[in-house]
């Protein structure tokens, strides 16, 4: 078995959860629990093929929901004894996220980003959105207020 | 504050919170002259107080003169317009105003997305001066923050205070000789950064999806070209020399490639998508945590 390929197609079916599960914590979302440690858990699924399984081309489209709605990555596995020797992320032409993500993890690519907790780092400032103003924030509270009466 | 022993000076302006570090406390005159700024800035271009100037031209089309900041204004949002094919307009405001982003906070939307009107057709936009040919609800404010930081800035060194940094609620100029480091806040979770990178001298400012959303896929970066908001990027950052232009860049980098920026910017970029992947230019190579 081409073991250096193996690896690289573990690293691909990882990158590939995480994708999903972090793109699933959503804002209004419990986060959190959610977009952590996916990837320990999808990798050895894919490093396991005891070969129990049919030599041939799989291929599925899997769903997840992002902050701006639901989005879908196909994915086509390629087995031959038992192990995976290819994978490929199939295109949606209409999704130009996928069309990001296939074939693009050269320089300057990576392909998920991980968060860490800002009091486990030493900064002094953070460059974001957070903090907006007041009259935004109390109105978008009011609406949620709202829509729970 | 960025470096032990600086003081701040914190308030708020153009709907927003305002932090600004000098290794010294500022005096009472230094801070008059700086809320000055903040206040004649807001009296010319807020689309949300009736009194503005810009706000004329929501009203009625004419000849409207704005501050001299207006000059450098008009040639950035005019070279975005053009990278982003129309994404990216300062005629957006009808659009925000549309899906509920308006004066008084309405944030229900009053049908579907309205594309704004196209620049050449309502706006001649010359130096300070800016002709309409129809009612448009000008929003400056993809840039206007940045803006407005730079011109803070030069108050600061007029005022003999060179060394400084101000925070404009995550959107930074770090106008000290000492680089900071910066957390760079995770798109979905305020309490978390993606990474970390040095700021040194110059702006590093972000533009993100999560904030300023208001349910349903609704939030404020809107394509100018359909009124919608953007679905593909849900978070950016972009660092160049004045605060203007890197806010600018940070929302122009939800409509095209970092590289179609570098083109005509001395910028540096990170973009996130929504499927949680990442492109940068070289000065963001192992920023990210990973």
């Amino acid at each position: 078995m081409n073991t250096s390929l193996r690896k690289s197609v573990i690293v691909g079916i990882a990158g590939l959860s995480l994708a999903g599960s972090a793109a699933g914590c959503a804002p209004g979302q419990a986060s959190g629990p959610q977009d952590t440690g996916a990837a320990s858990s999808a990798a050895p699924s894919a490093a396991t093929g005891g070969g129990s399984y049919q030599d041939g081309t799989y291929s599925a489209d899997g769903n997840y929901v992002s902050p701006n709605g639901n989005e879908t990555v196909g994915v086509e596995l390629t087995l031959a004894g038992g192990a995976v020797t290819g994978v490929k992320i199939t295109e949606h032409p209409s999704n130009p996220n996928t069309r990001k993500f296939q074939g693009e993890f050269a320089g300057g690519i990576q392909s998920q980003i991980v968060g860490k907790q800002l009091d486990e780092i030493k900064v002094s400032k953070v460059a974001g959105s957070s903090l907006t103003s007041g009259g935004f924030n109390q109105a978008v509270e009011k609406i949620k207020s709202e829509a729970q009466a | 504050m960025p470096h032990p022993g600086w003081a701040g000076f914190s308030f708020d302006g153009i709907g927003t919170r305002w932090e600004i570090s000098t290794p010294s406390p500022l005096s009472g005159a230094h801070r008059r002259r700086l809320l000055d700024t903040v206040a004649d800035y807001d009296a010319a271009w807020s689309r949300f107080r009736p009194d503005s100037l810009i706000a004329g031209a929501a009203r009625q089309p004419g000849r409207y003169e704005l501050p001299a900041g207006a000059a450098a204004l008009g040639p950035l949002y005019e070279t975005l317009y053009r990278l982003t094919g129309g994404a990216m307009t300062p005629l957006i405001g009808g659009s925000l105003e549309h899906l509920g982003y308006d004066a008084g906070y309405s944030l229900r939307p009053g049908g579907p997305p309205l594309a704004a009107p196209p620049w050449d057709e309502v706006l001649d936009w010359r130096g300070t001066v800016l002709t309409t040919r129809a009612p448009v609800v000008i929003d400056v404010g993809a840039a206007g923050k940045g803006q407005l930081a730079d011109l803070l800035s030069a108050v600061l060194r007029e005022g003999g205070v060179g060394e400084h940094l101000i925070d404009a609620s995550g959107d930074l100029l770090n106008a000290g000789t000492a680089p900071v480091d910066v957390g760079l806040e995770h798109p979905y979770d305020p309490a978390r950064a993606i990474g970390i990178v040095s700021l040194g001298t110059g702006a590093l400012c972000a533009s993100a999806a999560n904030r300023r959303a208001w349910g349903d896929g609704l939030h404020h970066v809107l394509d100018g070209t359909t009124g919608a908001p953007v679905r593909t990027v849900v978070a950016s950052w972009a660092m160049a020399a004045s605060a203007m232009t890197a806010d600018a860049l940070a929302t122009a980098l939800f409509f095209v490639d970092g590289f179609a920026l570098q083109q005509e910017f001395d910028c540096s970029w990170l973009t996130v998508y929504s499927d949680g992947h990442a492109e940068y230019s070289a000065d963001f190579e192992g920023v990210l945590f990973s």
